[in-house]
């Protein structure tokens, strides 16, 4: 909000600092606060008044915080006198429909005015502050508005057909504003009617029908308290926020309304004349002062540093609470009712510490039982995976967590969670999978890199079947390039060793109805499992998908569960012995039919072979299509935990799985 | 000389015309093989006077198989060194950069913040990002039409089709710890939060927040200073100043901004702090007695500090980055610098 400094000043007997230093001290203090522009004679300050501290909103209101912060004596409000009827001798009547959302309503007619241009004096803190000036009667009320923060609202008295009633608006009905435009109405806006109709937008816009003009004899003058959920609402559904509603939006004081009129006529009174009705005052809740209880040694135990008492009265009496020493260890506060802000004593530190200043309290470490915490299992597996990935030569990505509307077609992705406000577009839906937008990486890096090896780790989100909302974690690898299938499989075998996995092995795809077949090439892709437990993917990705994203490399990937996989870890490694006796290694090759998987051809050689074979590698395949045979090679390695094998033992061996995998599978071994 | 004969003068010539000969071709053979500049040359000498015994047929056997090793030996001599420039080692040619992978920048700076408040005895809090307006407004003291679930930054929340939303803050997962934890305590809990917002250098839909939340029988303001001065400390790895404002969050009361001499000119002014000395961190307080009413404590038995603070933006200032949409752009010409 922008205050004009020359207004505040006016409050104070001394002179107050600098705009620019008395920014930097309000910052310290109460708000971020900084000089403004430079306007004819005066400075603007620009203060980021908090949400909570309504009573700040006019120049009275901060004026009597500077007081407190700088121990400054404040100047009492100009009230001129002004002469008010005793007996009630005005037409106008008022009647309150909405008491909720009305809680005071005061009002007062004044009769042959003038309306002509305001004095300087008015004038000049309004245009600071960004209002433009208008007549008289209307700078007045605005005048009132900055000063004390209490918004007030001129009729044209003559344009007022019976009485005024404070009501909801009825569905469909009008209104033309002081600027010419026009609203249509409903019950969950205040209005301000009479006989013919809504003659304001309570708390919000004056209507055009009854507006101040040059020839305007007789007004009458609104100030009253207006609901700050309801006002919030009406500005937010008819697009239209004014300084007043601004103002009404907060809770402030319904005490104001009396304090405001009386400062708008006796600036009437000064300025205008005119004669002066009995004024008219509805009111629905008296706003009584709270009584706080604050334990005196509540405030160094919150604060952590000893504030004398006498320096916590001085304080809270500069911010105008009234205390009183309940018994020796607490005191009474009377919170004035301008503070509506306050409920509790910890608000009451609030108020004592900061004005004592927050650099004044010293840094001290917290004497507790310090416990070693425990470590989160999350994070522990999260970043052991991430290691590993690193260590392989990948680089991490962090993506949105939204999928497009778009992606949702190309990857006929089912059961997500919608977005019901998207910002946009692409921000359609919440993501159920890593790919699509690792794959977007992919197609933004080609052209700077030659091989694009990338990795997630971060959650994907589903609607469950009860429709309940699922968030869980997947990892997922990229890796462009030619026959890559095996590198990424090395990967998640490396990765499941580190997590203690054993039985983690990969079976032929078989496309669920979760719509993954349109990802993954089905030939080159496997289903990755540890038992029976599905837990991801790995293979290539399908060329149609590629090619809607415009992507020239070829790509292969894996997505993993993470959770089910972390659940699943180990993480004792035990220590093995290293073994004593000498490995020895022997090489065997063998025709098999071109159909028969390497996985088979190793399992049936251990099992044809001893104890002591430690080992099955494969090292070589050659494939003779033609003939539907290929022949695999493998380095068979010996290790016997009791002695060094023997020329004999190894041979003996040797033989035994050659007649084994001749006779029972008729496999060709090659001599 | 006497010479007793004719003969005796002659053969007496022959043997010092032999022994001349036989120097003279050496002195020539040891020329060329100086003048030669490779092993082919060598290769021609060798076949010239060891093979094909060019001019060598004059000399006696025996004299002639000496002179033979005389000269193998020098073409021995002469091809080592041969051999030996061949072995030259370029050391000035480019080494073999290994493909080494990179984590994110997020990744690192989430780790280093967890490694010191583990360090200070602080425990890690995971709260979900799917969240209820129960537990990201209302127990957190913001309810329907408060000022603050507008005005604060709070207002801009993305809601999902059935009600919940996509938390606006780590503050909700203070509520989520709470629920199922008595204090006396220490967490922190980093995590994504969401704003719906338009994106730009300082501003994205979804960042990085480190909720810090110390619960105790007398935890307060000068202990939040004492943690926070310490974190910074070591997180900036030098001596900062730090300064707290007033501010306000309905889940705190008192409630301050958090501000660290700038890091870039140590608090002399610069743009990055637009002159003013001083960098914003994040917003912290003394956790309202509300919020403690809502997670089912017992009334006035507790007191803490709370606070919140931007990774990202912590990234920004250690790492020097000054876009904030660098972190979700997947860009590896970015990645790959850390």
């Amino acid at each position: 909000m922008i205050f004009s400094f020359n207004l505040l000043q006016s409050f104070f007997y001394e002179k107050l600092p600098l705009p620019k230093e008395l920014a930097k001290i309000l910052t310290l203090r109460i708000f971020e606060a900084e000089k403004g522009e430079e306007v004819e004679n005066d400075t603007q300050l620009k203060v980021d008044v908090l949400p909570n501290r309504p009573d700040c909103l006019s120049h009275f209101g901060l004026a009597r915080e500077i007081s407190a912060i700088l121990k400054l004596r404040m100047k009492p409000l100009k009230f001129s006198r002004f002469r008010e009827k005793k007996k009630k001798k005005g037409n106008i009547q008022v009647r309150v429909i909405d008491k909720k959302g009305c809680k005071r309503y005061t009002g007062v007619e004044v009769l042959n005015i003038e309306v002509f241009p305001s004095p300087t004096f008015i004038k000049e803190p309004l245009l600071t502050c960004g209002f433009s000036s208008i007549n008289n009667i209307v700078d007045i009320t605005n005048y009132v508005l900055i000063s004390l923060g209490q918004p007030l609202h001129a009729f044209d008295l003559d344009k007022i057909e019976g009485e005024i009633v404070v009501r909801r608006a009825k569905k469909g009905e009008k209104i033309v504003t002081l600027d010419e435009k026009e609203y249509i109405l409903d019950p969950e806006i205040l209005v301000i009617a009479d006989k013919k109709g809504p003659l304001a937008i309570a708390g919000v816009k004056g209507g055009k029908r009854a507006e101040i003009s040059e020839k305007t004899k007789n007004i009458f003058i609104e100030s009253a308290n207006f609901d700050a959920s309801l006002i919030k609402r009406a500005t937010k559904k008819l697009n239209l926020e004014t300084h007043s509603s601004f103002v009404f939006s907060h809770h402030i004081d319904p005490n104001l309304t009396e304090e405001g009129l009386n400062l708008c006529l006796s600036l009437i009174s000064e300025i205008v004349g005119g004669e002066i009705q009995k004024r008219i005052d509805i009111c629905f809740e008296k706003n009584l002062p709270k009584k706080i209880l604050l334990p005196i040694a509540s405030v160094e135990s919150l604060s952590g540093v000893k504030i004398p008492e006498f320096e916590i009265k001085s304080i809270l009496k500069s911010l105008e609470f009234k205390i009183k020493k309940e018994d020796r260890e607490t005191f009474s506060v009377l919170v004035p009712t301008f503070r509506q802000d306050i409920f509790s004593k910890e608000d009451l530190i609030e108020e004592i510490v900061r004005i004592y200043g927050l650099e004044k309290i010293p840094s001290i470490l917290p004497k507790e039982t310090l416990i070693l915490p425990k470590r989160n299992e999350n994070v522990f597996w999260e970043e052991k995976a991430k290691d590993i990935l690193k260590e392989s030569g990948f680089c991490e990505v962090q993506n949105y967590s939204f999928l497009s509307e778009e992606d949702k077609k190309i990857f006929k992705f089912s059961n997500l969670i919608e977005i019901e406000n998207p910002i946009s577009k692409e921000f359609k839906f919440l993501r159920p999978s890593l790919l699509p937008l690792l794959l977007k990486n992919v197609k933004k890096n080609e052209k700077f890199f030659r091989e694009i090896k990338i990795f997630e780790l971060g959650k994907i989100f589903l609607a469950g079947k009860k429709n309940e909302k699922i968030e869980k974690r997947n990892l997922a690898a990229i890796l462009t390039g030619k026959e890559k299938f095996f590198e990424l499989k090395g990967v998640i075998s490396i990765l499941a060793e580190s997590f203690g996995i054993a039985d983690l092995w990969f079976d032929f795809f078989k496309p669920t109805p979760e719509g993954t077949k349109e990802v993954w090439e089905l030939e080159k892709s496997a289903e990755i499992k540890i038992g029976e437990k599905e837990i991801g993917f790995l293979g290539k990705i399908k060329e149609k998908v590629l090619k809607s994203l415009k992507i020239e490399s070829e790509v292969f990937a894996f997505e993993i569960y993470f959770d089910e996989f972390q659940n699943l870890a180990i993480e004792e490694s035990e220590f093995e012995e290293i073994p004593k006796y000498p490995a020895a290694i022997r090489d065997i090759s063998l025709w098999v039919p071109i159909d028969v998987l390497s996985d088979e051809v190793v399992a049936k050689i251990f099992d044809a072979g001893p104890d002591f074979l430690r080992d099955v590698d494969l090292f070589d395949i050659y494939e003779k299509e033609e003939e539907g045979r290929k022949s695999l090679a493998f380095h068979l390695i010996f290790q016997s935990n009791e002695k060094t094998l023997s020329p004999e033992d190894l041979n003996l061996a040797m033989e035994k799985i050659y007649q084994e995998l001749e006779k029972k599978f008729g496999w060709e071994v090659r001599r | 000389m006497v010479f007793k004969s004719l003969e005796g003068f002659l053969f007496f010539d022959k043997i010092n015309l032999m022994k001349e000969t036989v120097k003279v071709i050496l002195n020539r053979v040891k020329k060329k093989i100086e003048r030669a500049k490779n092993l082919k040359d060598l290769e021609k000498i060798f076949q010239e006077f060891l093979i094909k015994e060019k001019g060598l047929k004059k000399i006696e056997e025996k004299k002639r198989e000496i002179l033979k090793k005389k000269i193998k030996k020098e073409l021995m001599k002469k091809a080592k060194v041969f051999k030996e420039k061949k072995k030259i080692f370029d050391i000035t040619l480019p080494g073999k950069k290994p493909e080494i992978g990179h984590l994110h920048p997020i990744t690192l700076v989430k780790r280093e913040i967890s490694e010191i408040f583990q360090s200070l005895g602080f425990s890690i809090f995971e709260g979900p990002e799917i969240e209820d307006d129960w537990h990201n407004f209302d127990a957190l003291n913001i309810p329907q039409d408060h000022p603050a679930r507008e005005s604060l930054s709070l207002g801009k929340t993305i809601y999902l089709r059935g009600g919940e939303l996509l938390r606006t803050h780590t503050s909700s997962a203070q509520i989520r710890f709470m629920e199922k934890n008595q204090p006396p305590f220490r967490i922190v809990a980093p995590g994504k939060v969401f704003r719906r917002e338009a994106t730009d250098a300082s501003h994205e839909v979804e960042f990085w927040q480190l909720e810090g939340l110390m619960v105790g029988k007398k935890i307060s303001i000068a202990n939040f200073k004492a943690i926070v001065e310490e974190f910074l400390k070591r997180f900036f790895k030098k001596e900062i100043k730090i300064r707290l404002r007033p501010s306000y969050f309905p889940f705190t009361e008192p409630s301050f901004e958090v501000d660290i001499s700038c890091v870039m000119c140590e608090g002399k002014g610069c743009t990055v702090c637009q002159q003013t000395g001083w960098l914003e961190v994040g917003g912290a307080g003394m956790v309202h007695q509300n919020v403690f009413k809502n997670v089912g404590y017992e009334e006035g038995k507790w007191q803490g500090f709370a606070f919140g603070f931007g990774i990202n933006r912590l990234a920004m200032l250690k790492y020097k980055i000054s876009d904030i949409r660098l972190f979700l752009s997947g860009d590896l010409r970015f990645i790959k610098q850390f």
